[in-house]
């Protein structure tokens, strides 16, 4: 089998249901992927990128793939089993990512549906659908892997709260229509007795279009400038935009925001072994020996990676690191393998200065990639915050002693 | 054999250092990338009081140690300037500086300012550099070369060497604006320099840099020394400096989080700007590849030989 048709064969571990399925999204895989996304979207500007994403949401949404994660009440309901296949036939047509879409399918819908109203849900799944655009106002220039130490106040002044901060990192933010906000509504109760940093949190809904809100975009080392701060100067937010009772909003946090990781790490799984994998096997000079031991060593990792993906996704974790140890596995595996494309391309690898735009991790401009890879080992729980959760949790060792 | 610079030198390095710092120090590189032609305007004058263009690395064994001391301190501001090629220029041809090029696409790091190059490849086939294509990032650009002759081949160990001095400046200032940021940055209640995980990715990174340290030295003094073995010793160095300087990046930038791949650091600007000394003129699989080719039959001749 050639590098170039991994996974486009039958696959023989399908059920019935499932082999009928992956028909389905192959056909419609060939129809309405624009064949020429890598070349159209290469090195686009802000606009037409946000264009772009919108346009492959809705049309992902007409067929029913946009949301499949979703209880079917909102647009969902599609089997685990059948997930697995969309994500993989996907990847295998090297189909364009939702990027902008992330925040608000994933994480904003599982808060609405852990700890929202029936009427915040009412208000946002079906606007997400239309294309709404969220964005996480979580972290703060103090509060980054230790995201409890957040300093951005929420005050109440009768039926509204007043917001003011600075929030970091805020991915996508300037394409944003809400925001994910976490602020502390009562600052003396990490200081009661007893209490843990994170008392006194509370989780918002913020339109990002409230005067007192402003987004400068940070340039970064690869010369783009996805990532945002979020002034946030006296906002006004009504009380009925609280998602989860106020002062536990660390709690809804808690149960949300890795809510969505077993599938979402699937599709990065499937894409690296996909599109990436297959891109770099494609590019490297093969008759050299040592390419082609380096290239083993990593298809023999990427498959590890799905394998763990899979079992996690499809039975559930075995281990109270299992996301930890995927996340981490994943992370490092994508600086190394970018890295490594970033060799074998040697000198003229370094002069692509423009990617295609909605590709993955693993866009093919290796250097832009590597670069891009340190979003993984650093944000989302560094790799250090999940050694140590592995280490606790997993392995049951003892807390690391504090200085203080 | 000696393995450490002299006084003299170090202490010239020292005021290298502070000659740079106070010529502009970190604004440099970023006033230069604004505006390439203006390297020379901008970094020439310091380095002429500094009287590098008297240092003879060629002849003068304390020229060639001031030399290693001068591109180290240079690294360390990641100074803009083609410093290293202009202190390795040939005894014997009237030029201003020497590139050693290697692949396909001969290029070098010395966009702006107009000076007279020579270039040479590892097998010593010398060229002249009639000119130079546009600017590329990392103030790289292509070279267009005509021949001269084929006796480089001792010309090419100290090409090589002084740049891997450059490098090695850039990881000293790496690990001291990390030491720098871990200690300052607070989270969970504690510096990150408290933390043992932090603690052993930088002592991992410490080992690499200082293991630098000794084969620069080492390789320094087989080239100043004209040892036959001296081209061997700049490309085992090379190969030291590129591994080294993986590891030093990747904590350093895994330390600093987030903000070391924004222009707010300086990280962001060494880790960059070090990338061309890095790739230029071949990267690692080159370098090893060149360095089994030569040195392969018969090994390093190593420091007890």
């Amino acid at each position: 089998m050639s590098a170039e048709t991994e996974d486009m064969s039958e696959n023989s571990s399908d059920s019935q249901a499932q082999a009928q399925f992956r028909r389905e999204v192959r056909a419609w895989c060939e129809e309405h992927i624009p064949r020429d996304w890598r070349s159209s979207q290469t090195g686009v500007g802000d606009e037409e990128f946000a264009r772009f994403q919108k346009s492959w949401f809705a049309e992902l949404h007409s067929a029913g793939f946009a949301v499949p994660h979703w209880p079917v009440q909102w647009g969902g309901g599609t089997p685990v089993q059948q997930q697995v296949v969309l994500y993989q036939e996907l990847a295998a047509h090297d189909a364009p990512r939702l990027v902008l879409a992330f925040v608000g399918i994933h994480h904003a819908a599982s808060t609405l549906l852990v700890a929202g109203t029936e009427e915040q849900r009412r208000r946002h799944l079906p606007a997400i659908l239309d294309g709404e655009i969220w964005v996480q106002g979580f972290f703060e220039p103090e509060a980054g892997s230790d995201l409890a130490a957040l300093r951005t106040t929420a005050r109440r002044v009768g039926d509204d709260f007043i917001v003011s901060g600075q929030k970091l990192w805020a991915s996508g933010g300037m394409h944003a229509d809400w925001c994910l906000l976490l602020a502390r509504t009562d600052p003396d109760a990490p200081k009661r007795s007893g209490a843990r940093k994170s008392a006194g949190i509370s989780y918002f809904l913020l339109d990002m279009t409230t005067p007192g809100v402003e987004v400068r975009p940070i340039r970064n080392a690869i010369g783009d400038a996805h990532f945002c701060e979020i002034f946030l100067d006296d906002v006004r937010i009504p009380a009925a935009n609280l998602i989860g009772a106020e002062n536990a909003g660390w709690q809804v946090a808690q149960a949300t925001l890795g809510a969505e990781r077993g599938m979402t790490m699937l599709e990065l799984a499937e894409r690296l072994a996909n599109a990436g994998f297959r891109r770099l096997v494609r590019s490297a000079p093969v008759d050299d020996p040592v390419v082609a031991d380096r290239l083993a060593q990593f298809e023999t990792e990427i498959t590890g990676l799905r394998g763990l993906c899979r079992r996690l996704v499809e039975h559930g974790p075995t281990g109270p690191a299992d996301a930890s140890i995927v996340k981490l596995y994943y992370s490092e595996l994508l600086q190394r393998l970018t890295d490594f494309g970033a060799e074998i391309g040697g000198l003229d690898a370094h002069t692509v200065v423009t990617k295609p735009m909605s590709s993955g991790w693993e866009s093919g401009s290796w250097v832009l990639d590597f670069v891009g890879s340190w979003e993984w080992t650093i944000p989302g729980g560094a790799s250090e915050i999940q050694r140590t959760i592995i280490a606790e949790r997993g392995l049951g060792l003892p807390r690391e002693p504090s200085v203080a | 054999m000696i393995l450490d610079l002299s006084d003299d030198a170090q202490e010239y390095g020292r005021q290298a250092r502070h000659a740079f710092e106070s010529a502009g120090g970190d604004r440099l590189v970023a006033q230069a990338e604004a505006a390439p032609e203006t390297r020379e305007s901008l970094v020439g004058p310091v380095l002429a009081e500094l009287g590098a263009w008297e240092l003879d690395p060629r002849t003068d064994p304390d020229g060639v140690e001031a030399a290693a001391a001068l591109c180290r301190s240079a690294g360390y501001w990641a100074l803009p300037y083609p410093l290293a090629e202009r202190l390795a220029k040939p005894a014997d041809l009237d030029v201003d500086g020497l590139i050693v090029i290697g692949g396909a696409r001969p290029a070098g790091t010395v966009a702006g300012p107009e000076t007279r190059w020579a270039a040479v490849t590892v097998d010593g086939h010398r060229s002249r550099v009639d000119a130079v294509g546009p600017t590329e990032p990392g103030f790289v650009t292509e070279l267009v070369l005509s021949p001269i002759d084929d006796a480089g081949a001792g010309d090419v160990a100290l090409g090589l060497v002084l740049p891997c001095w450059t490098l090695l400046g850039m990881l000293d200032r790496a690990l001291d604006l990390t030491v720098a940021h871990v200690n300052l940055r607070k989270q969970f209640g504690q510096s990150l320099s408290s933390f043992q995980g932090v603690q052993f990715q930088l002592t991992d990174a410490e080992v690499e840099r200082s293991g630098l340290d000794i084969l620069a030295k080492h390789a320094l003094w087989t080239t100043a020394t004209q040892r036959p073995e001296a081209t061997d010793d700049a490309l085992a160095l090379r190969m030291a400096a590129i591994e080294a300087a993986d590891v030093v990046f990747r904590v350093c930038h895994q330390l600093h989080g987030a903000v070391g791949f924004c222009d707010e650091t300086q990280l962001s600007w060494l880790s960059r700007y070090s990338q061309p000394l890095r790739r230029l003129p071949f990267g690692l699989s080159m370098t090893r590849d060149h360095l089994t080719r030569i040195a392969a039959r018969r090994g390093l001749a190593g420091l007890y030989s």
